[in-house]
């Protein structure tokens, strides 16, 4: 009994942990260049949403997944070309980006669907279950490859790193750091746009308003927390997995000790502090993020 | 010397009503039509012009709770969640103390929802100071627990047994001062209450303490040059107390404007993100403190008129108003900097 509650919530922990995963390693490209990034909560619900609304009309959850990945980095260019060409604060922008994608959904969803609330459920059946649960283990696993690959072997991650540590050093060779900056943000929104699309097409079975829940910013949280480290962070998200199935579980379970559900939807940002507090003051930071 | 104003963000905000109307067109709406809705909205009767009033002042404190720190060089997105702890603290005091104290109560009201509202904020200056972490991602992790900490406290000891809704009980009789208040009576028991004059004083006041005062230069100073600053013995450590503790102490009186200005109550999620409106409107008043009280005006006024959107046209809802917003920061944010680089060349 006791094995079955443990491995449930592995297995619990580590679906809950999907979409910040995503959400954590898109970011990471952005931060690690130099372009702070707050807009991750805009990419997954765009992703979300996305995903939710072509997956009910096509009727296919590849071209959901496709689609959500396309319209997040789109999306993500509004936020480049005020970086990038109008020299705004990251953080400005990425405050507006919230606020836009948190705006345009309910009315493009009304303009779609006639409702401003969630998208109509895609399909249940066991089938498609199945499919969802294939789609989403090799959708991971390509992800998490590919970003290990272009964070710690490709030329390119490095001069994205370099692009926010020394971005002279770039320059000096002819690349444009303003380029692999844009790139970065780029591959980022569009990471964390599959991340949107696990939320609402495997997670759920359709969007539902604000669903990201503060996902993004707990992503942000677990590159910082992790020291900006791809596979560190990896470990705090599946961290934050665990706190939210814990959360689930002992809703399920009726224990005799309430442990009220606030606090333990504040887990995540309390430890970041906390690690803020204890650990030793590195510099981790990318040197030129801004 | 005459200084010349700066109307770039002002240029900004048409530019970005401008493009926010031609989106209107993808949603087979007639922009004149929106643009009237939002424009005209709040002139609709007394009570429309009063929830504006009470609109505009809750924007303008959160607009001064961002320009401070942000003219001490420090992007305070933290005060949503000041503004929620406060909000509860308000309401929790005005539940637990005795009637009987009648003023003293409600000076201990205020006093204590000021204290934590400073106290939540420079808790940002803790980690700022001593942890080197960054004031935004702090903010961010702040917003998360205040927000917890504040649904968690009402929920389970004050909630409001007459009421489905996640809200705590009423704040005793003696302290809904406001009811009585003449601004409210004029506007048909809107929800506009003194604390409007409250919010223009403080605008005066905080021109004043910037352009006046030791402190406020200090502040001003270690803004635009950290390093020299701190060599001319401006502690970097006080600057940020000092400017975060203001912003704090703003942030509180949001949440004082709610709860005993307009519903006597914490309603969880009242706050249609102060906190990040207030960044709206400091930045299109480009931060200056007289300015701010206008562009809370305006935002107070688009802000009204998109909840009435929902009403007034098919496809387009109140959502509307985040879309403005973002579309407004984009569009001030990329004005300002074309206007810095115009006056360079």
């Amino acid at each position: 009994m006791s094995a079955e509650i443990l491995l449930g919530l592995i297995l619990a922990s580590i679906r809950m942990s999907l979409p910040i995963l995503f959400a954590a390693s898109g970011g990471y490209f952005s931060e690690k260049s130099g372009v702070a990034q707050i807009g991750l909560e805009a990419y997954l619900l765009i992703g979300a949403f996305t995903a939710a609304a072509v997956s009910f009309q096509t009727n296919s959850l590849v071209v959901g997944y496709v689609a959500a990945a396309l319209v997040a980095a789109a999306f993500a260019q509004i936020f480049n070309i005020l970086i990038f060409k109008f020299k705004a604060n990251s953080i400005v922008v990425g405050t507006g980006m919230n606020l836009l994608a948190m705006g345009l959904i309910p009315i493009v969803s009304k303009t779609l669907f006639e409702s401003t609330g969630s998208t109509p459920a895609i399909d249940t059946s066991e089938a498609a279950l199945n499919q969802s649960l294939i789609m989403v283990s090799v959708v991971t696993v390509l992800m998490l490859a590919l970003c290990y690959w272009i964070a710690e072997k490709s030329s390119f991650g490095l001069q994205i790193k370099f692009a926010g540590e020394k971005s002279e050093a770039l320059t000096s060779v002819g690349i444009s750091p303003i380029k692999r900056r844009w790139q970065a943000v780029t591959l980022g929104a569009l990471i964390t746009g599959i991340g949107g699309a696990i939320l609402s097409t495997y997670l759920a079975s359709s969007y539902s308003p604000l669903m990201s829940a503060g996902r993004g910013f707990i992503a942000l949280a677990a590159v910082i927390f992790a020291g900006w480290n791809l596979r560190k962070a990896w470990i705090v998200v599946l961290f934050f997995g665990f706190a939210e199935a814990i959360q689930i579980q002992l809703q399920n379970m009726n224990l005799n000790v309430k442990i009220p559900n606030e606090f333990i939807q504040m887990l995540p940002y309390l430890a970041t502090l906390v690690a803020l507090l204890l650990l030793k003051n590195k510099q981790q930071a990318p040197k030129e993020i801004s | 010397m005459m200084k010349r104003i700066d109307f770039s963000s002002l240029i900004g905000f048409f530019v970005g009503v401008a493009i926010s109307s031609i989106l209107v067109l993808l949603f087979k709406e007639n922009p004149g039509d929106v643009l009237k809705v939002l424009s005209g909205s709040f002139l609709q009767s007394k009570f429309d012009m009063g929830l504006t009033m009470f609109y505009t002042t809750c924007f303008a404190f959160a607009g001064l709770a961002f320009s401070i720190p942000f003219k001490a060089g420090l992007f305070h997105i933290g005060a949503e969640g000041q503004i929620v702890l406060s909000a509860m603290m308000a309401a929790v005091m005005g539940i637990i103390l005795p009637e009987s104290i009648g003023t003293f109560g409600i000076i201990l009201i205020f006093l204590a929802t000021m204290v934590l509202g400073v106290l939540s904020a420079q808790a940002i200056a803790f980690f700022k100071v001593y942890k080197q972490g960054h004031e935004v991602v702090v903010a961010i992790m702040l917003n998360f627990v205040f927000a917890a900490i504040a649904t968690y406290v009402v929920l389970q000891n004050y909630q409001n047994t007459e009421s489905q809704n996640p809200e705590s009980s009423l704040i005793k009789p003696a302290f809904q001062i406001a009811k009585s208040d003449s601004l409210k009576v004029f506007f048909e028991n809107s929800a506009v209450s003194s604390f409007l004059i409250v919010a223009v004083i403080s605008c005066l006041a905080v021109w004043f303490f910037e352009t006046k005062t030791k402190w406020g230069l200090e502040i001003k100073a270690f803004g635009e040059n950290p390093t020299a600053a701190e060599r001319m013995g401006i502690s970097a450590k006080k600057v940020n107390f000092l400017a975060l503790g203001i912003a704090g102490f703003f942030s509180s009186l949001v949440g004082l404007t709610e709860v005993l200005g307009s519903t006597f109550q914490y309603k969880v999620g009242f706050s249609p993100a102060y906190g990040f409106l207030g960044i709206v409107v400091a930045l299109l008043a480009q931060g200056h403190p007289i300015g701010i009280l206008f562009s809370s005006f305006i935002m107070a006024v688009l802000h009204k008129g998109a909840s009435d959107l929902d009403l007034e046209t098919q496809f387009l809802t109140r959502d509307f108003s985040k879309v403005l917003q973002a579309i407004i920061i984009f569009c001030v944010a990329g004005a300002v900097y074309l206007n810095h680089r115009r006056k360079k060349s």
